[in-house]
């Protein structure tokens, strides 16, 4: 073998091995997608699981507001059955609409507020929330970084070769953004 | 407090990706599917209502700054990675060269070969020492380095139980960070301050001060907390590791140069004059040469910490989507930055606000292990305004 073989033998050898590492960061790219997607799925179903905790603690002293917690559950109920996509959406929006009436309702009663335990409950549930905003943004990173690999020059050859699709960003539809407005203070 | 940014809030997730987004969505979606996507939608939408006490109800505000201005922080980013790389390999460089006149003179000195050209065996071997040297010190720090500071600085360990709070922000940032959650540390004094370490991000932990929780309100706390996961995230505490051993091993060994130097001055002078005008120029040279290179490389060492807290800073916004936290935070911080126990000159540069300077000194800015506060304020204020 020549001197251009070997450079020839050389380039191919490049090539392969650049392939690898573009294809290795493809799929370490949608698995981080994959469990950014799964983190939003924890902290949803935190939240499922802390409201009933609240509505147990803040039951007796709100005995006035029977019908806000009966709403708060069963708005919480259909979030933990919901199917799909639609329905799923609809019921989370319900619940959160539900809670924030039971939050804005609570300031009216100073006892709960100084309630140590309400206290806890209400900055888990806090927290949750802001999760879960964490989780779709981190999601959204990841998706963008999963996109720009599969879609920029060369590395879209090696992602259209192995079946790489873009992953789909996390946007919230117009109906959504309308939220009630809570004050606390 | 009121939610004002509804209507700006849920596209913010995913707004600073828009320009992104417009291909993704024509190409339709990949394994994770819409419904977990819908799913999520309604919770987020409702943070702001439920968390009217907390940060969470400021976040849609800052996504509306960070629609436009997300991509800079990924190039502030860029920009302080590159030139943390340009300034490590200056340090390398100091050290190398270090060692290569010691090998240079050694050579001189025995009169192994005249100081003809640069080629010297000695001087090639003693800056290979000197850079093997420092890794293998580095080696060490790093295995070492983060049980040594935690106990250097004081602090306890607290779970969840103990400090809901703070726990929670942690876990929070590290989600925003996409990082496992690390260990988290209360030192317990008046003074706010706080700091990471760790030399990788499973062996990592955060250190607040008990003043820090006193004092800061939830969004500032999450600032805080963003300032030192982007330490973590970014890596910070192990290139401020090596890049401090490598500067504690030149300042070592020019203290060595200069020693001998003073006391085998008397002994030496026949062997200079033997090989000749070279010998002595030599001297000077390693001579002035030992005097500068710890004061250059601990300028290098500290424009490398102002660049990892820029870093941090703009991390910190890319995790909350929020600089006006962080600002407020650092103002406070500033105000309240005085030593305490378990501060010391080893491990100022950690924390988020040096407890040991005052700041808003400009002359003495080559010699900070921390940007004035006002820059990094500056700095915020820009990337909020992008």
């Amino acid at each position: 073998m020549g001197v251009g073989g070997w450079i020839a033998l050389g380039i191919v050898v490049l090539i392969i091995l650049w392939a690898i590492s573009v294809y290795n960061g493809l799929v370490s790219r949608r698995n981080q997608t994959q469990n950014a997607w799964s983190q939003i799925d924890v902290q949803l179903k935190r939240r499922h699981d802390l409201i009933p905790n609240l509505v147990q603690v803040v039951k007796d002293a709100m005995g006035y507001e029977q019908e806000t917690l009966k709403a708060v559950i069963e708005a919480r109920n259909r979030a933990v059955a919901a199917h799909g996509p639609a329905e799923a959406s609809t019921a989370e929006a319900a619940l959160t609409a539900a809670t924030g009436k039971l939050f804005a309702l609570m300031e009216n009663y100073p006892t709960l507020k100084a309630n140590e335990n309400v206290m806890q409950l209400q900055e888990e549930l806090t927290a949750t929330e802001n999760k879960i905003s964490f989780a779709r943004q981190f999601y959204n990173d990841s998706v963008m970084a999963l996109n720009n690999a599969v879609q920029s020059f060369p590395g879209n050859l090696i992602a259209g070769q192995f079946g790489f699709t873009p992953g789909q960003f996390f946007d919230v539809p117009d109906t959504e953004k309308a939220v009630p407005q809570v004050k606390l203070r | 407090m009121a939610d004002p940014p509804d209507g700006a809030g849920p596209e913010a997730t995913g707004g600073p990706w828009r320009p992104a987004s417009r291909p993704a969505h024509d190409a339709g979606s990949s394994t994770p599917g819409p419904w977990l996507a819908q799913g999520a939608r309604p919770a987020d939408a409702g943070s702001p209502a439920t968390a009217g006490t907390t940060a969470a109800s400021s976040r849609p505000t800052r996504s509306v700054s960070g629609g436009i201005g997300a991509t800079d922080f990924f190039a502030a980013q860029r920009a302080n990675r590159r030139q943390t790389i340009v300034l490590l390999a200056t340090l390398t460089l100091i050290a190398a060269a270090l060692g290569y006149l010691i090998g240079l003179y050694l050579d001189v000195q025995v009169g192994v070969s005249p100081v003809v050209g640069l080629a010297s065996t000695s001087g090639v071997l003693g800056a290979i020492g000197i850079a093997a040297a420092s890794g293998i010190w580095s080696g060490i720090s790093l295995a070492w380095g983060d049980r040594m500071v935690l106990a250097m600085t004081g602090g306890h360990e607290v779970t969840k139980d103990e400090e809901q709070r703070l726990f929670n922000v942690v876990e929070e940032m590290a989600i925003a960070a996409g990082q496992p959650v690390p260990r988290v540390f209360v030192i317990e004094d008046a003074a706010m301050n706080a700091f990471a370490t760790g030399t990788s991000s499973r062996n990592a932990a955060i250190g607040v001060t008990r003043g820090l929780l006193d004092g800061l309100n939830r969004e500032e706390l999450q600032g805080v907390i963003g300032h030192e996961m982007g330490h973590i995230a970014n890596l910070d505490t192990r290139y401020m590791t090596v890049v401090g051993v490598t500067v504690g091993l030149i300042a070592l060994i020019s203290d060595m140069i200069l020693r001998t130097m003073n006391w085998g001055s008397g002994r030496s002078r026949d062997r200079e004059r033997g090989s000749g005008g070279g010998g002595a120029i030599l001297v000077i040279v390693l001579v002035v040469f030992a005097l500068l290179a710890p004061l250059a490389a601990k300028l290098v060492q500290f424009a490398v910490s102002r660049q990892r807290e820029y870093l941090a800073d703009a991390t910190s916004v890319q995790f909350t989507r929020n600089s006006a936290g962080l600002i407020s935070a650092l103002q406070k911080l500033t105000q309240a930055a005085h030593p305490f126990p378990g501060v010391s000159r080893a491990t100022q540069h950690l924390f988020i606000v040096n407890p040991l300077r005052q700041f808003g000194q400009k002359a003495l800015a080559l010699m900070a292990t921390h940007p004035a506060t006002e820059d990094r304020i500056a700095r915020l204020t820009a990337l909020g305004q992008l």
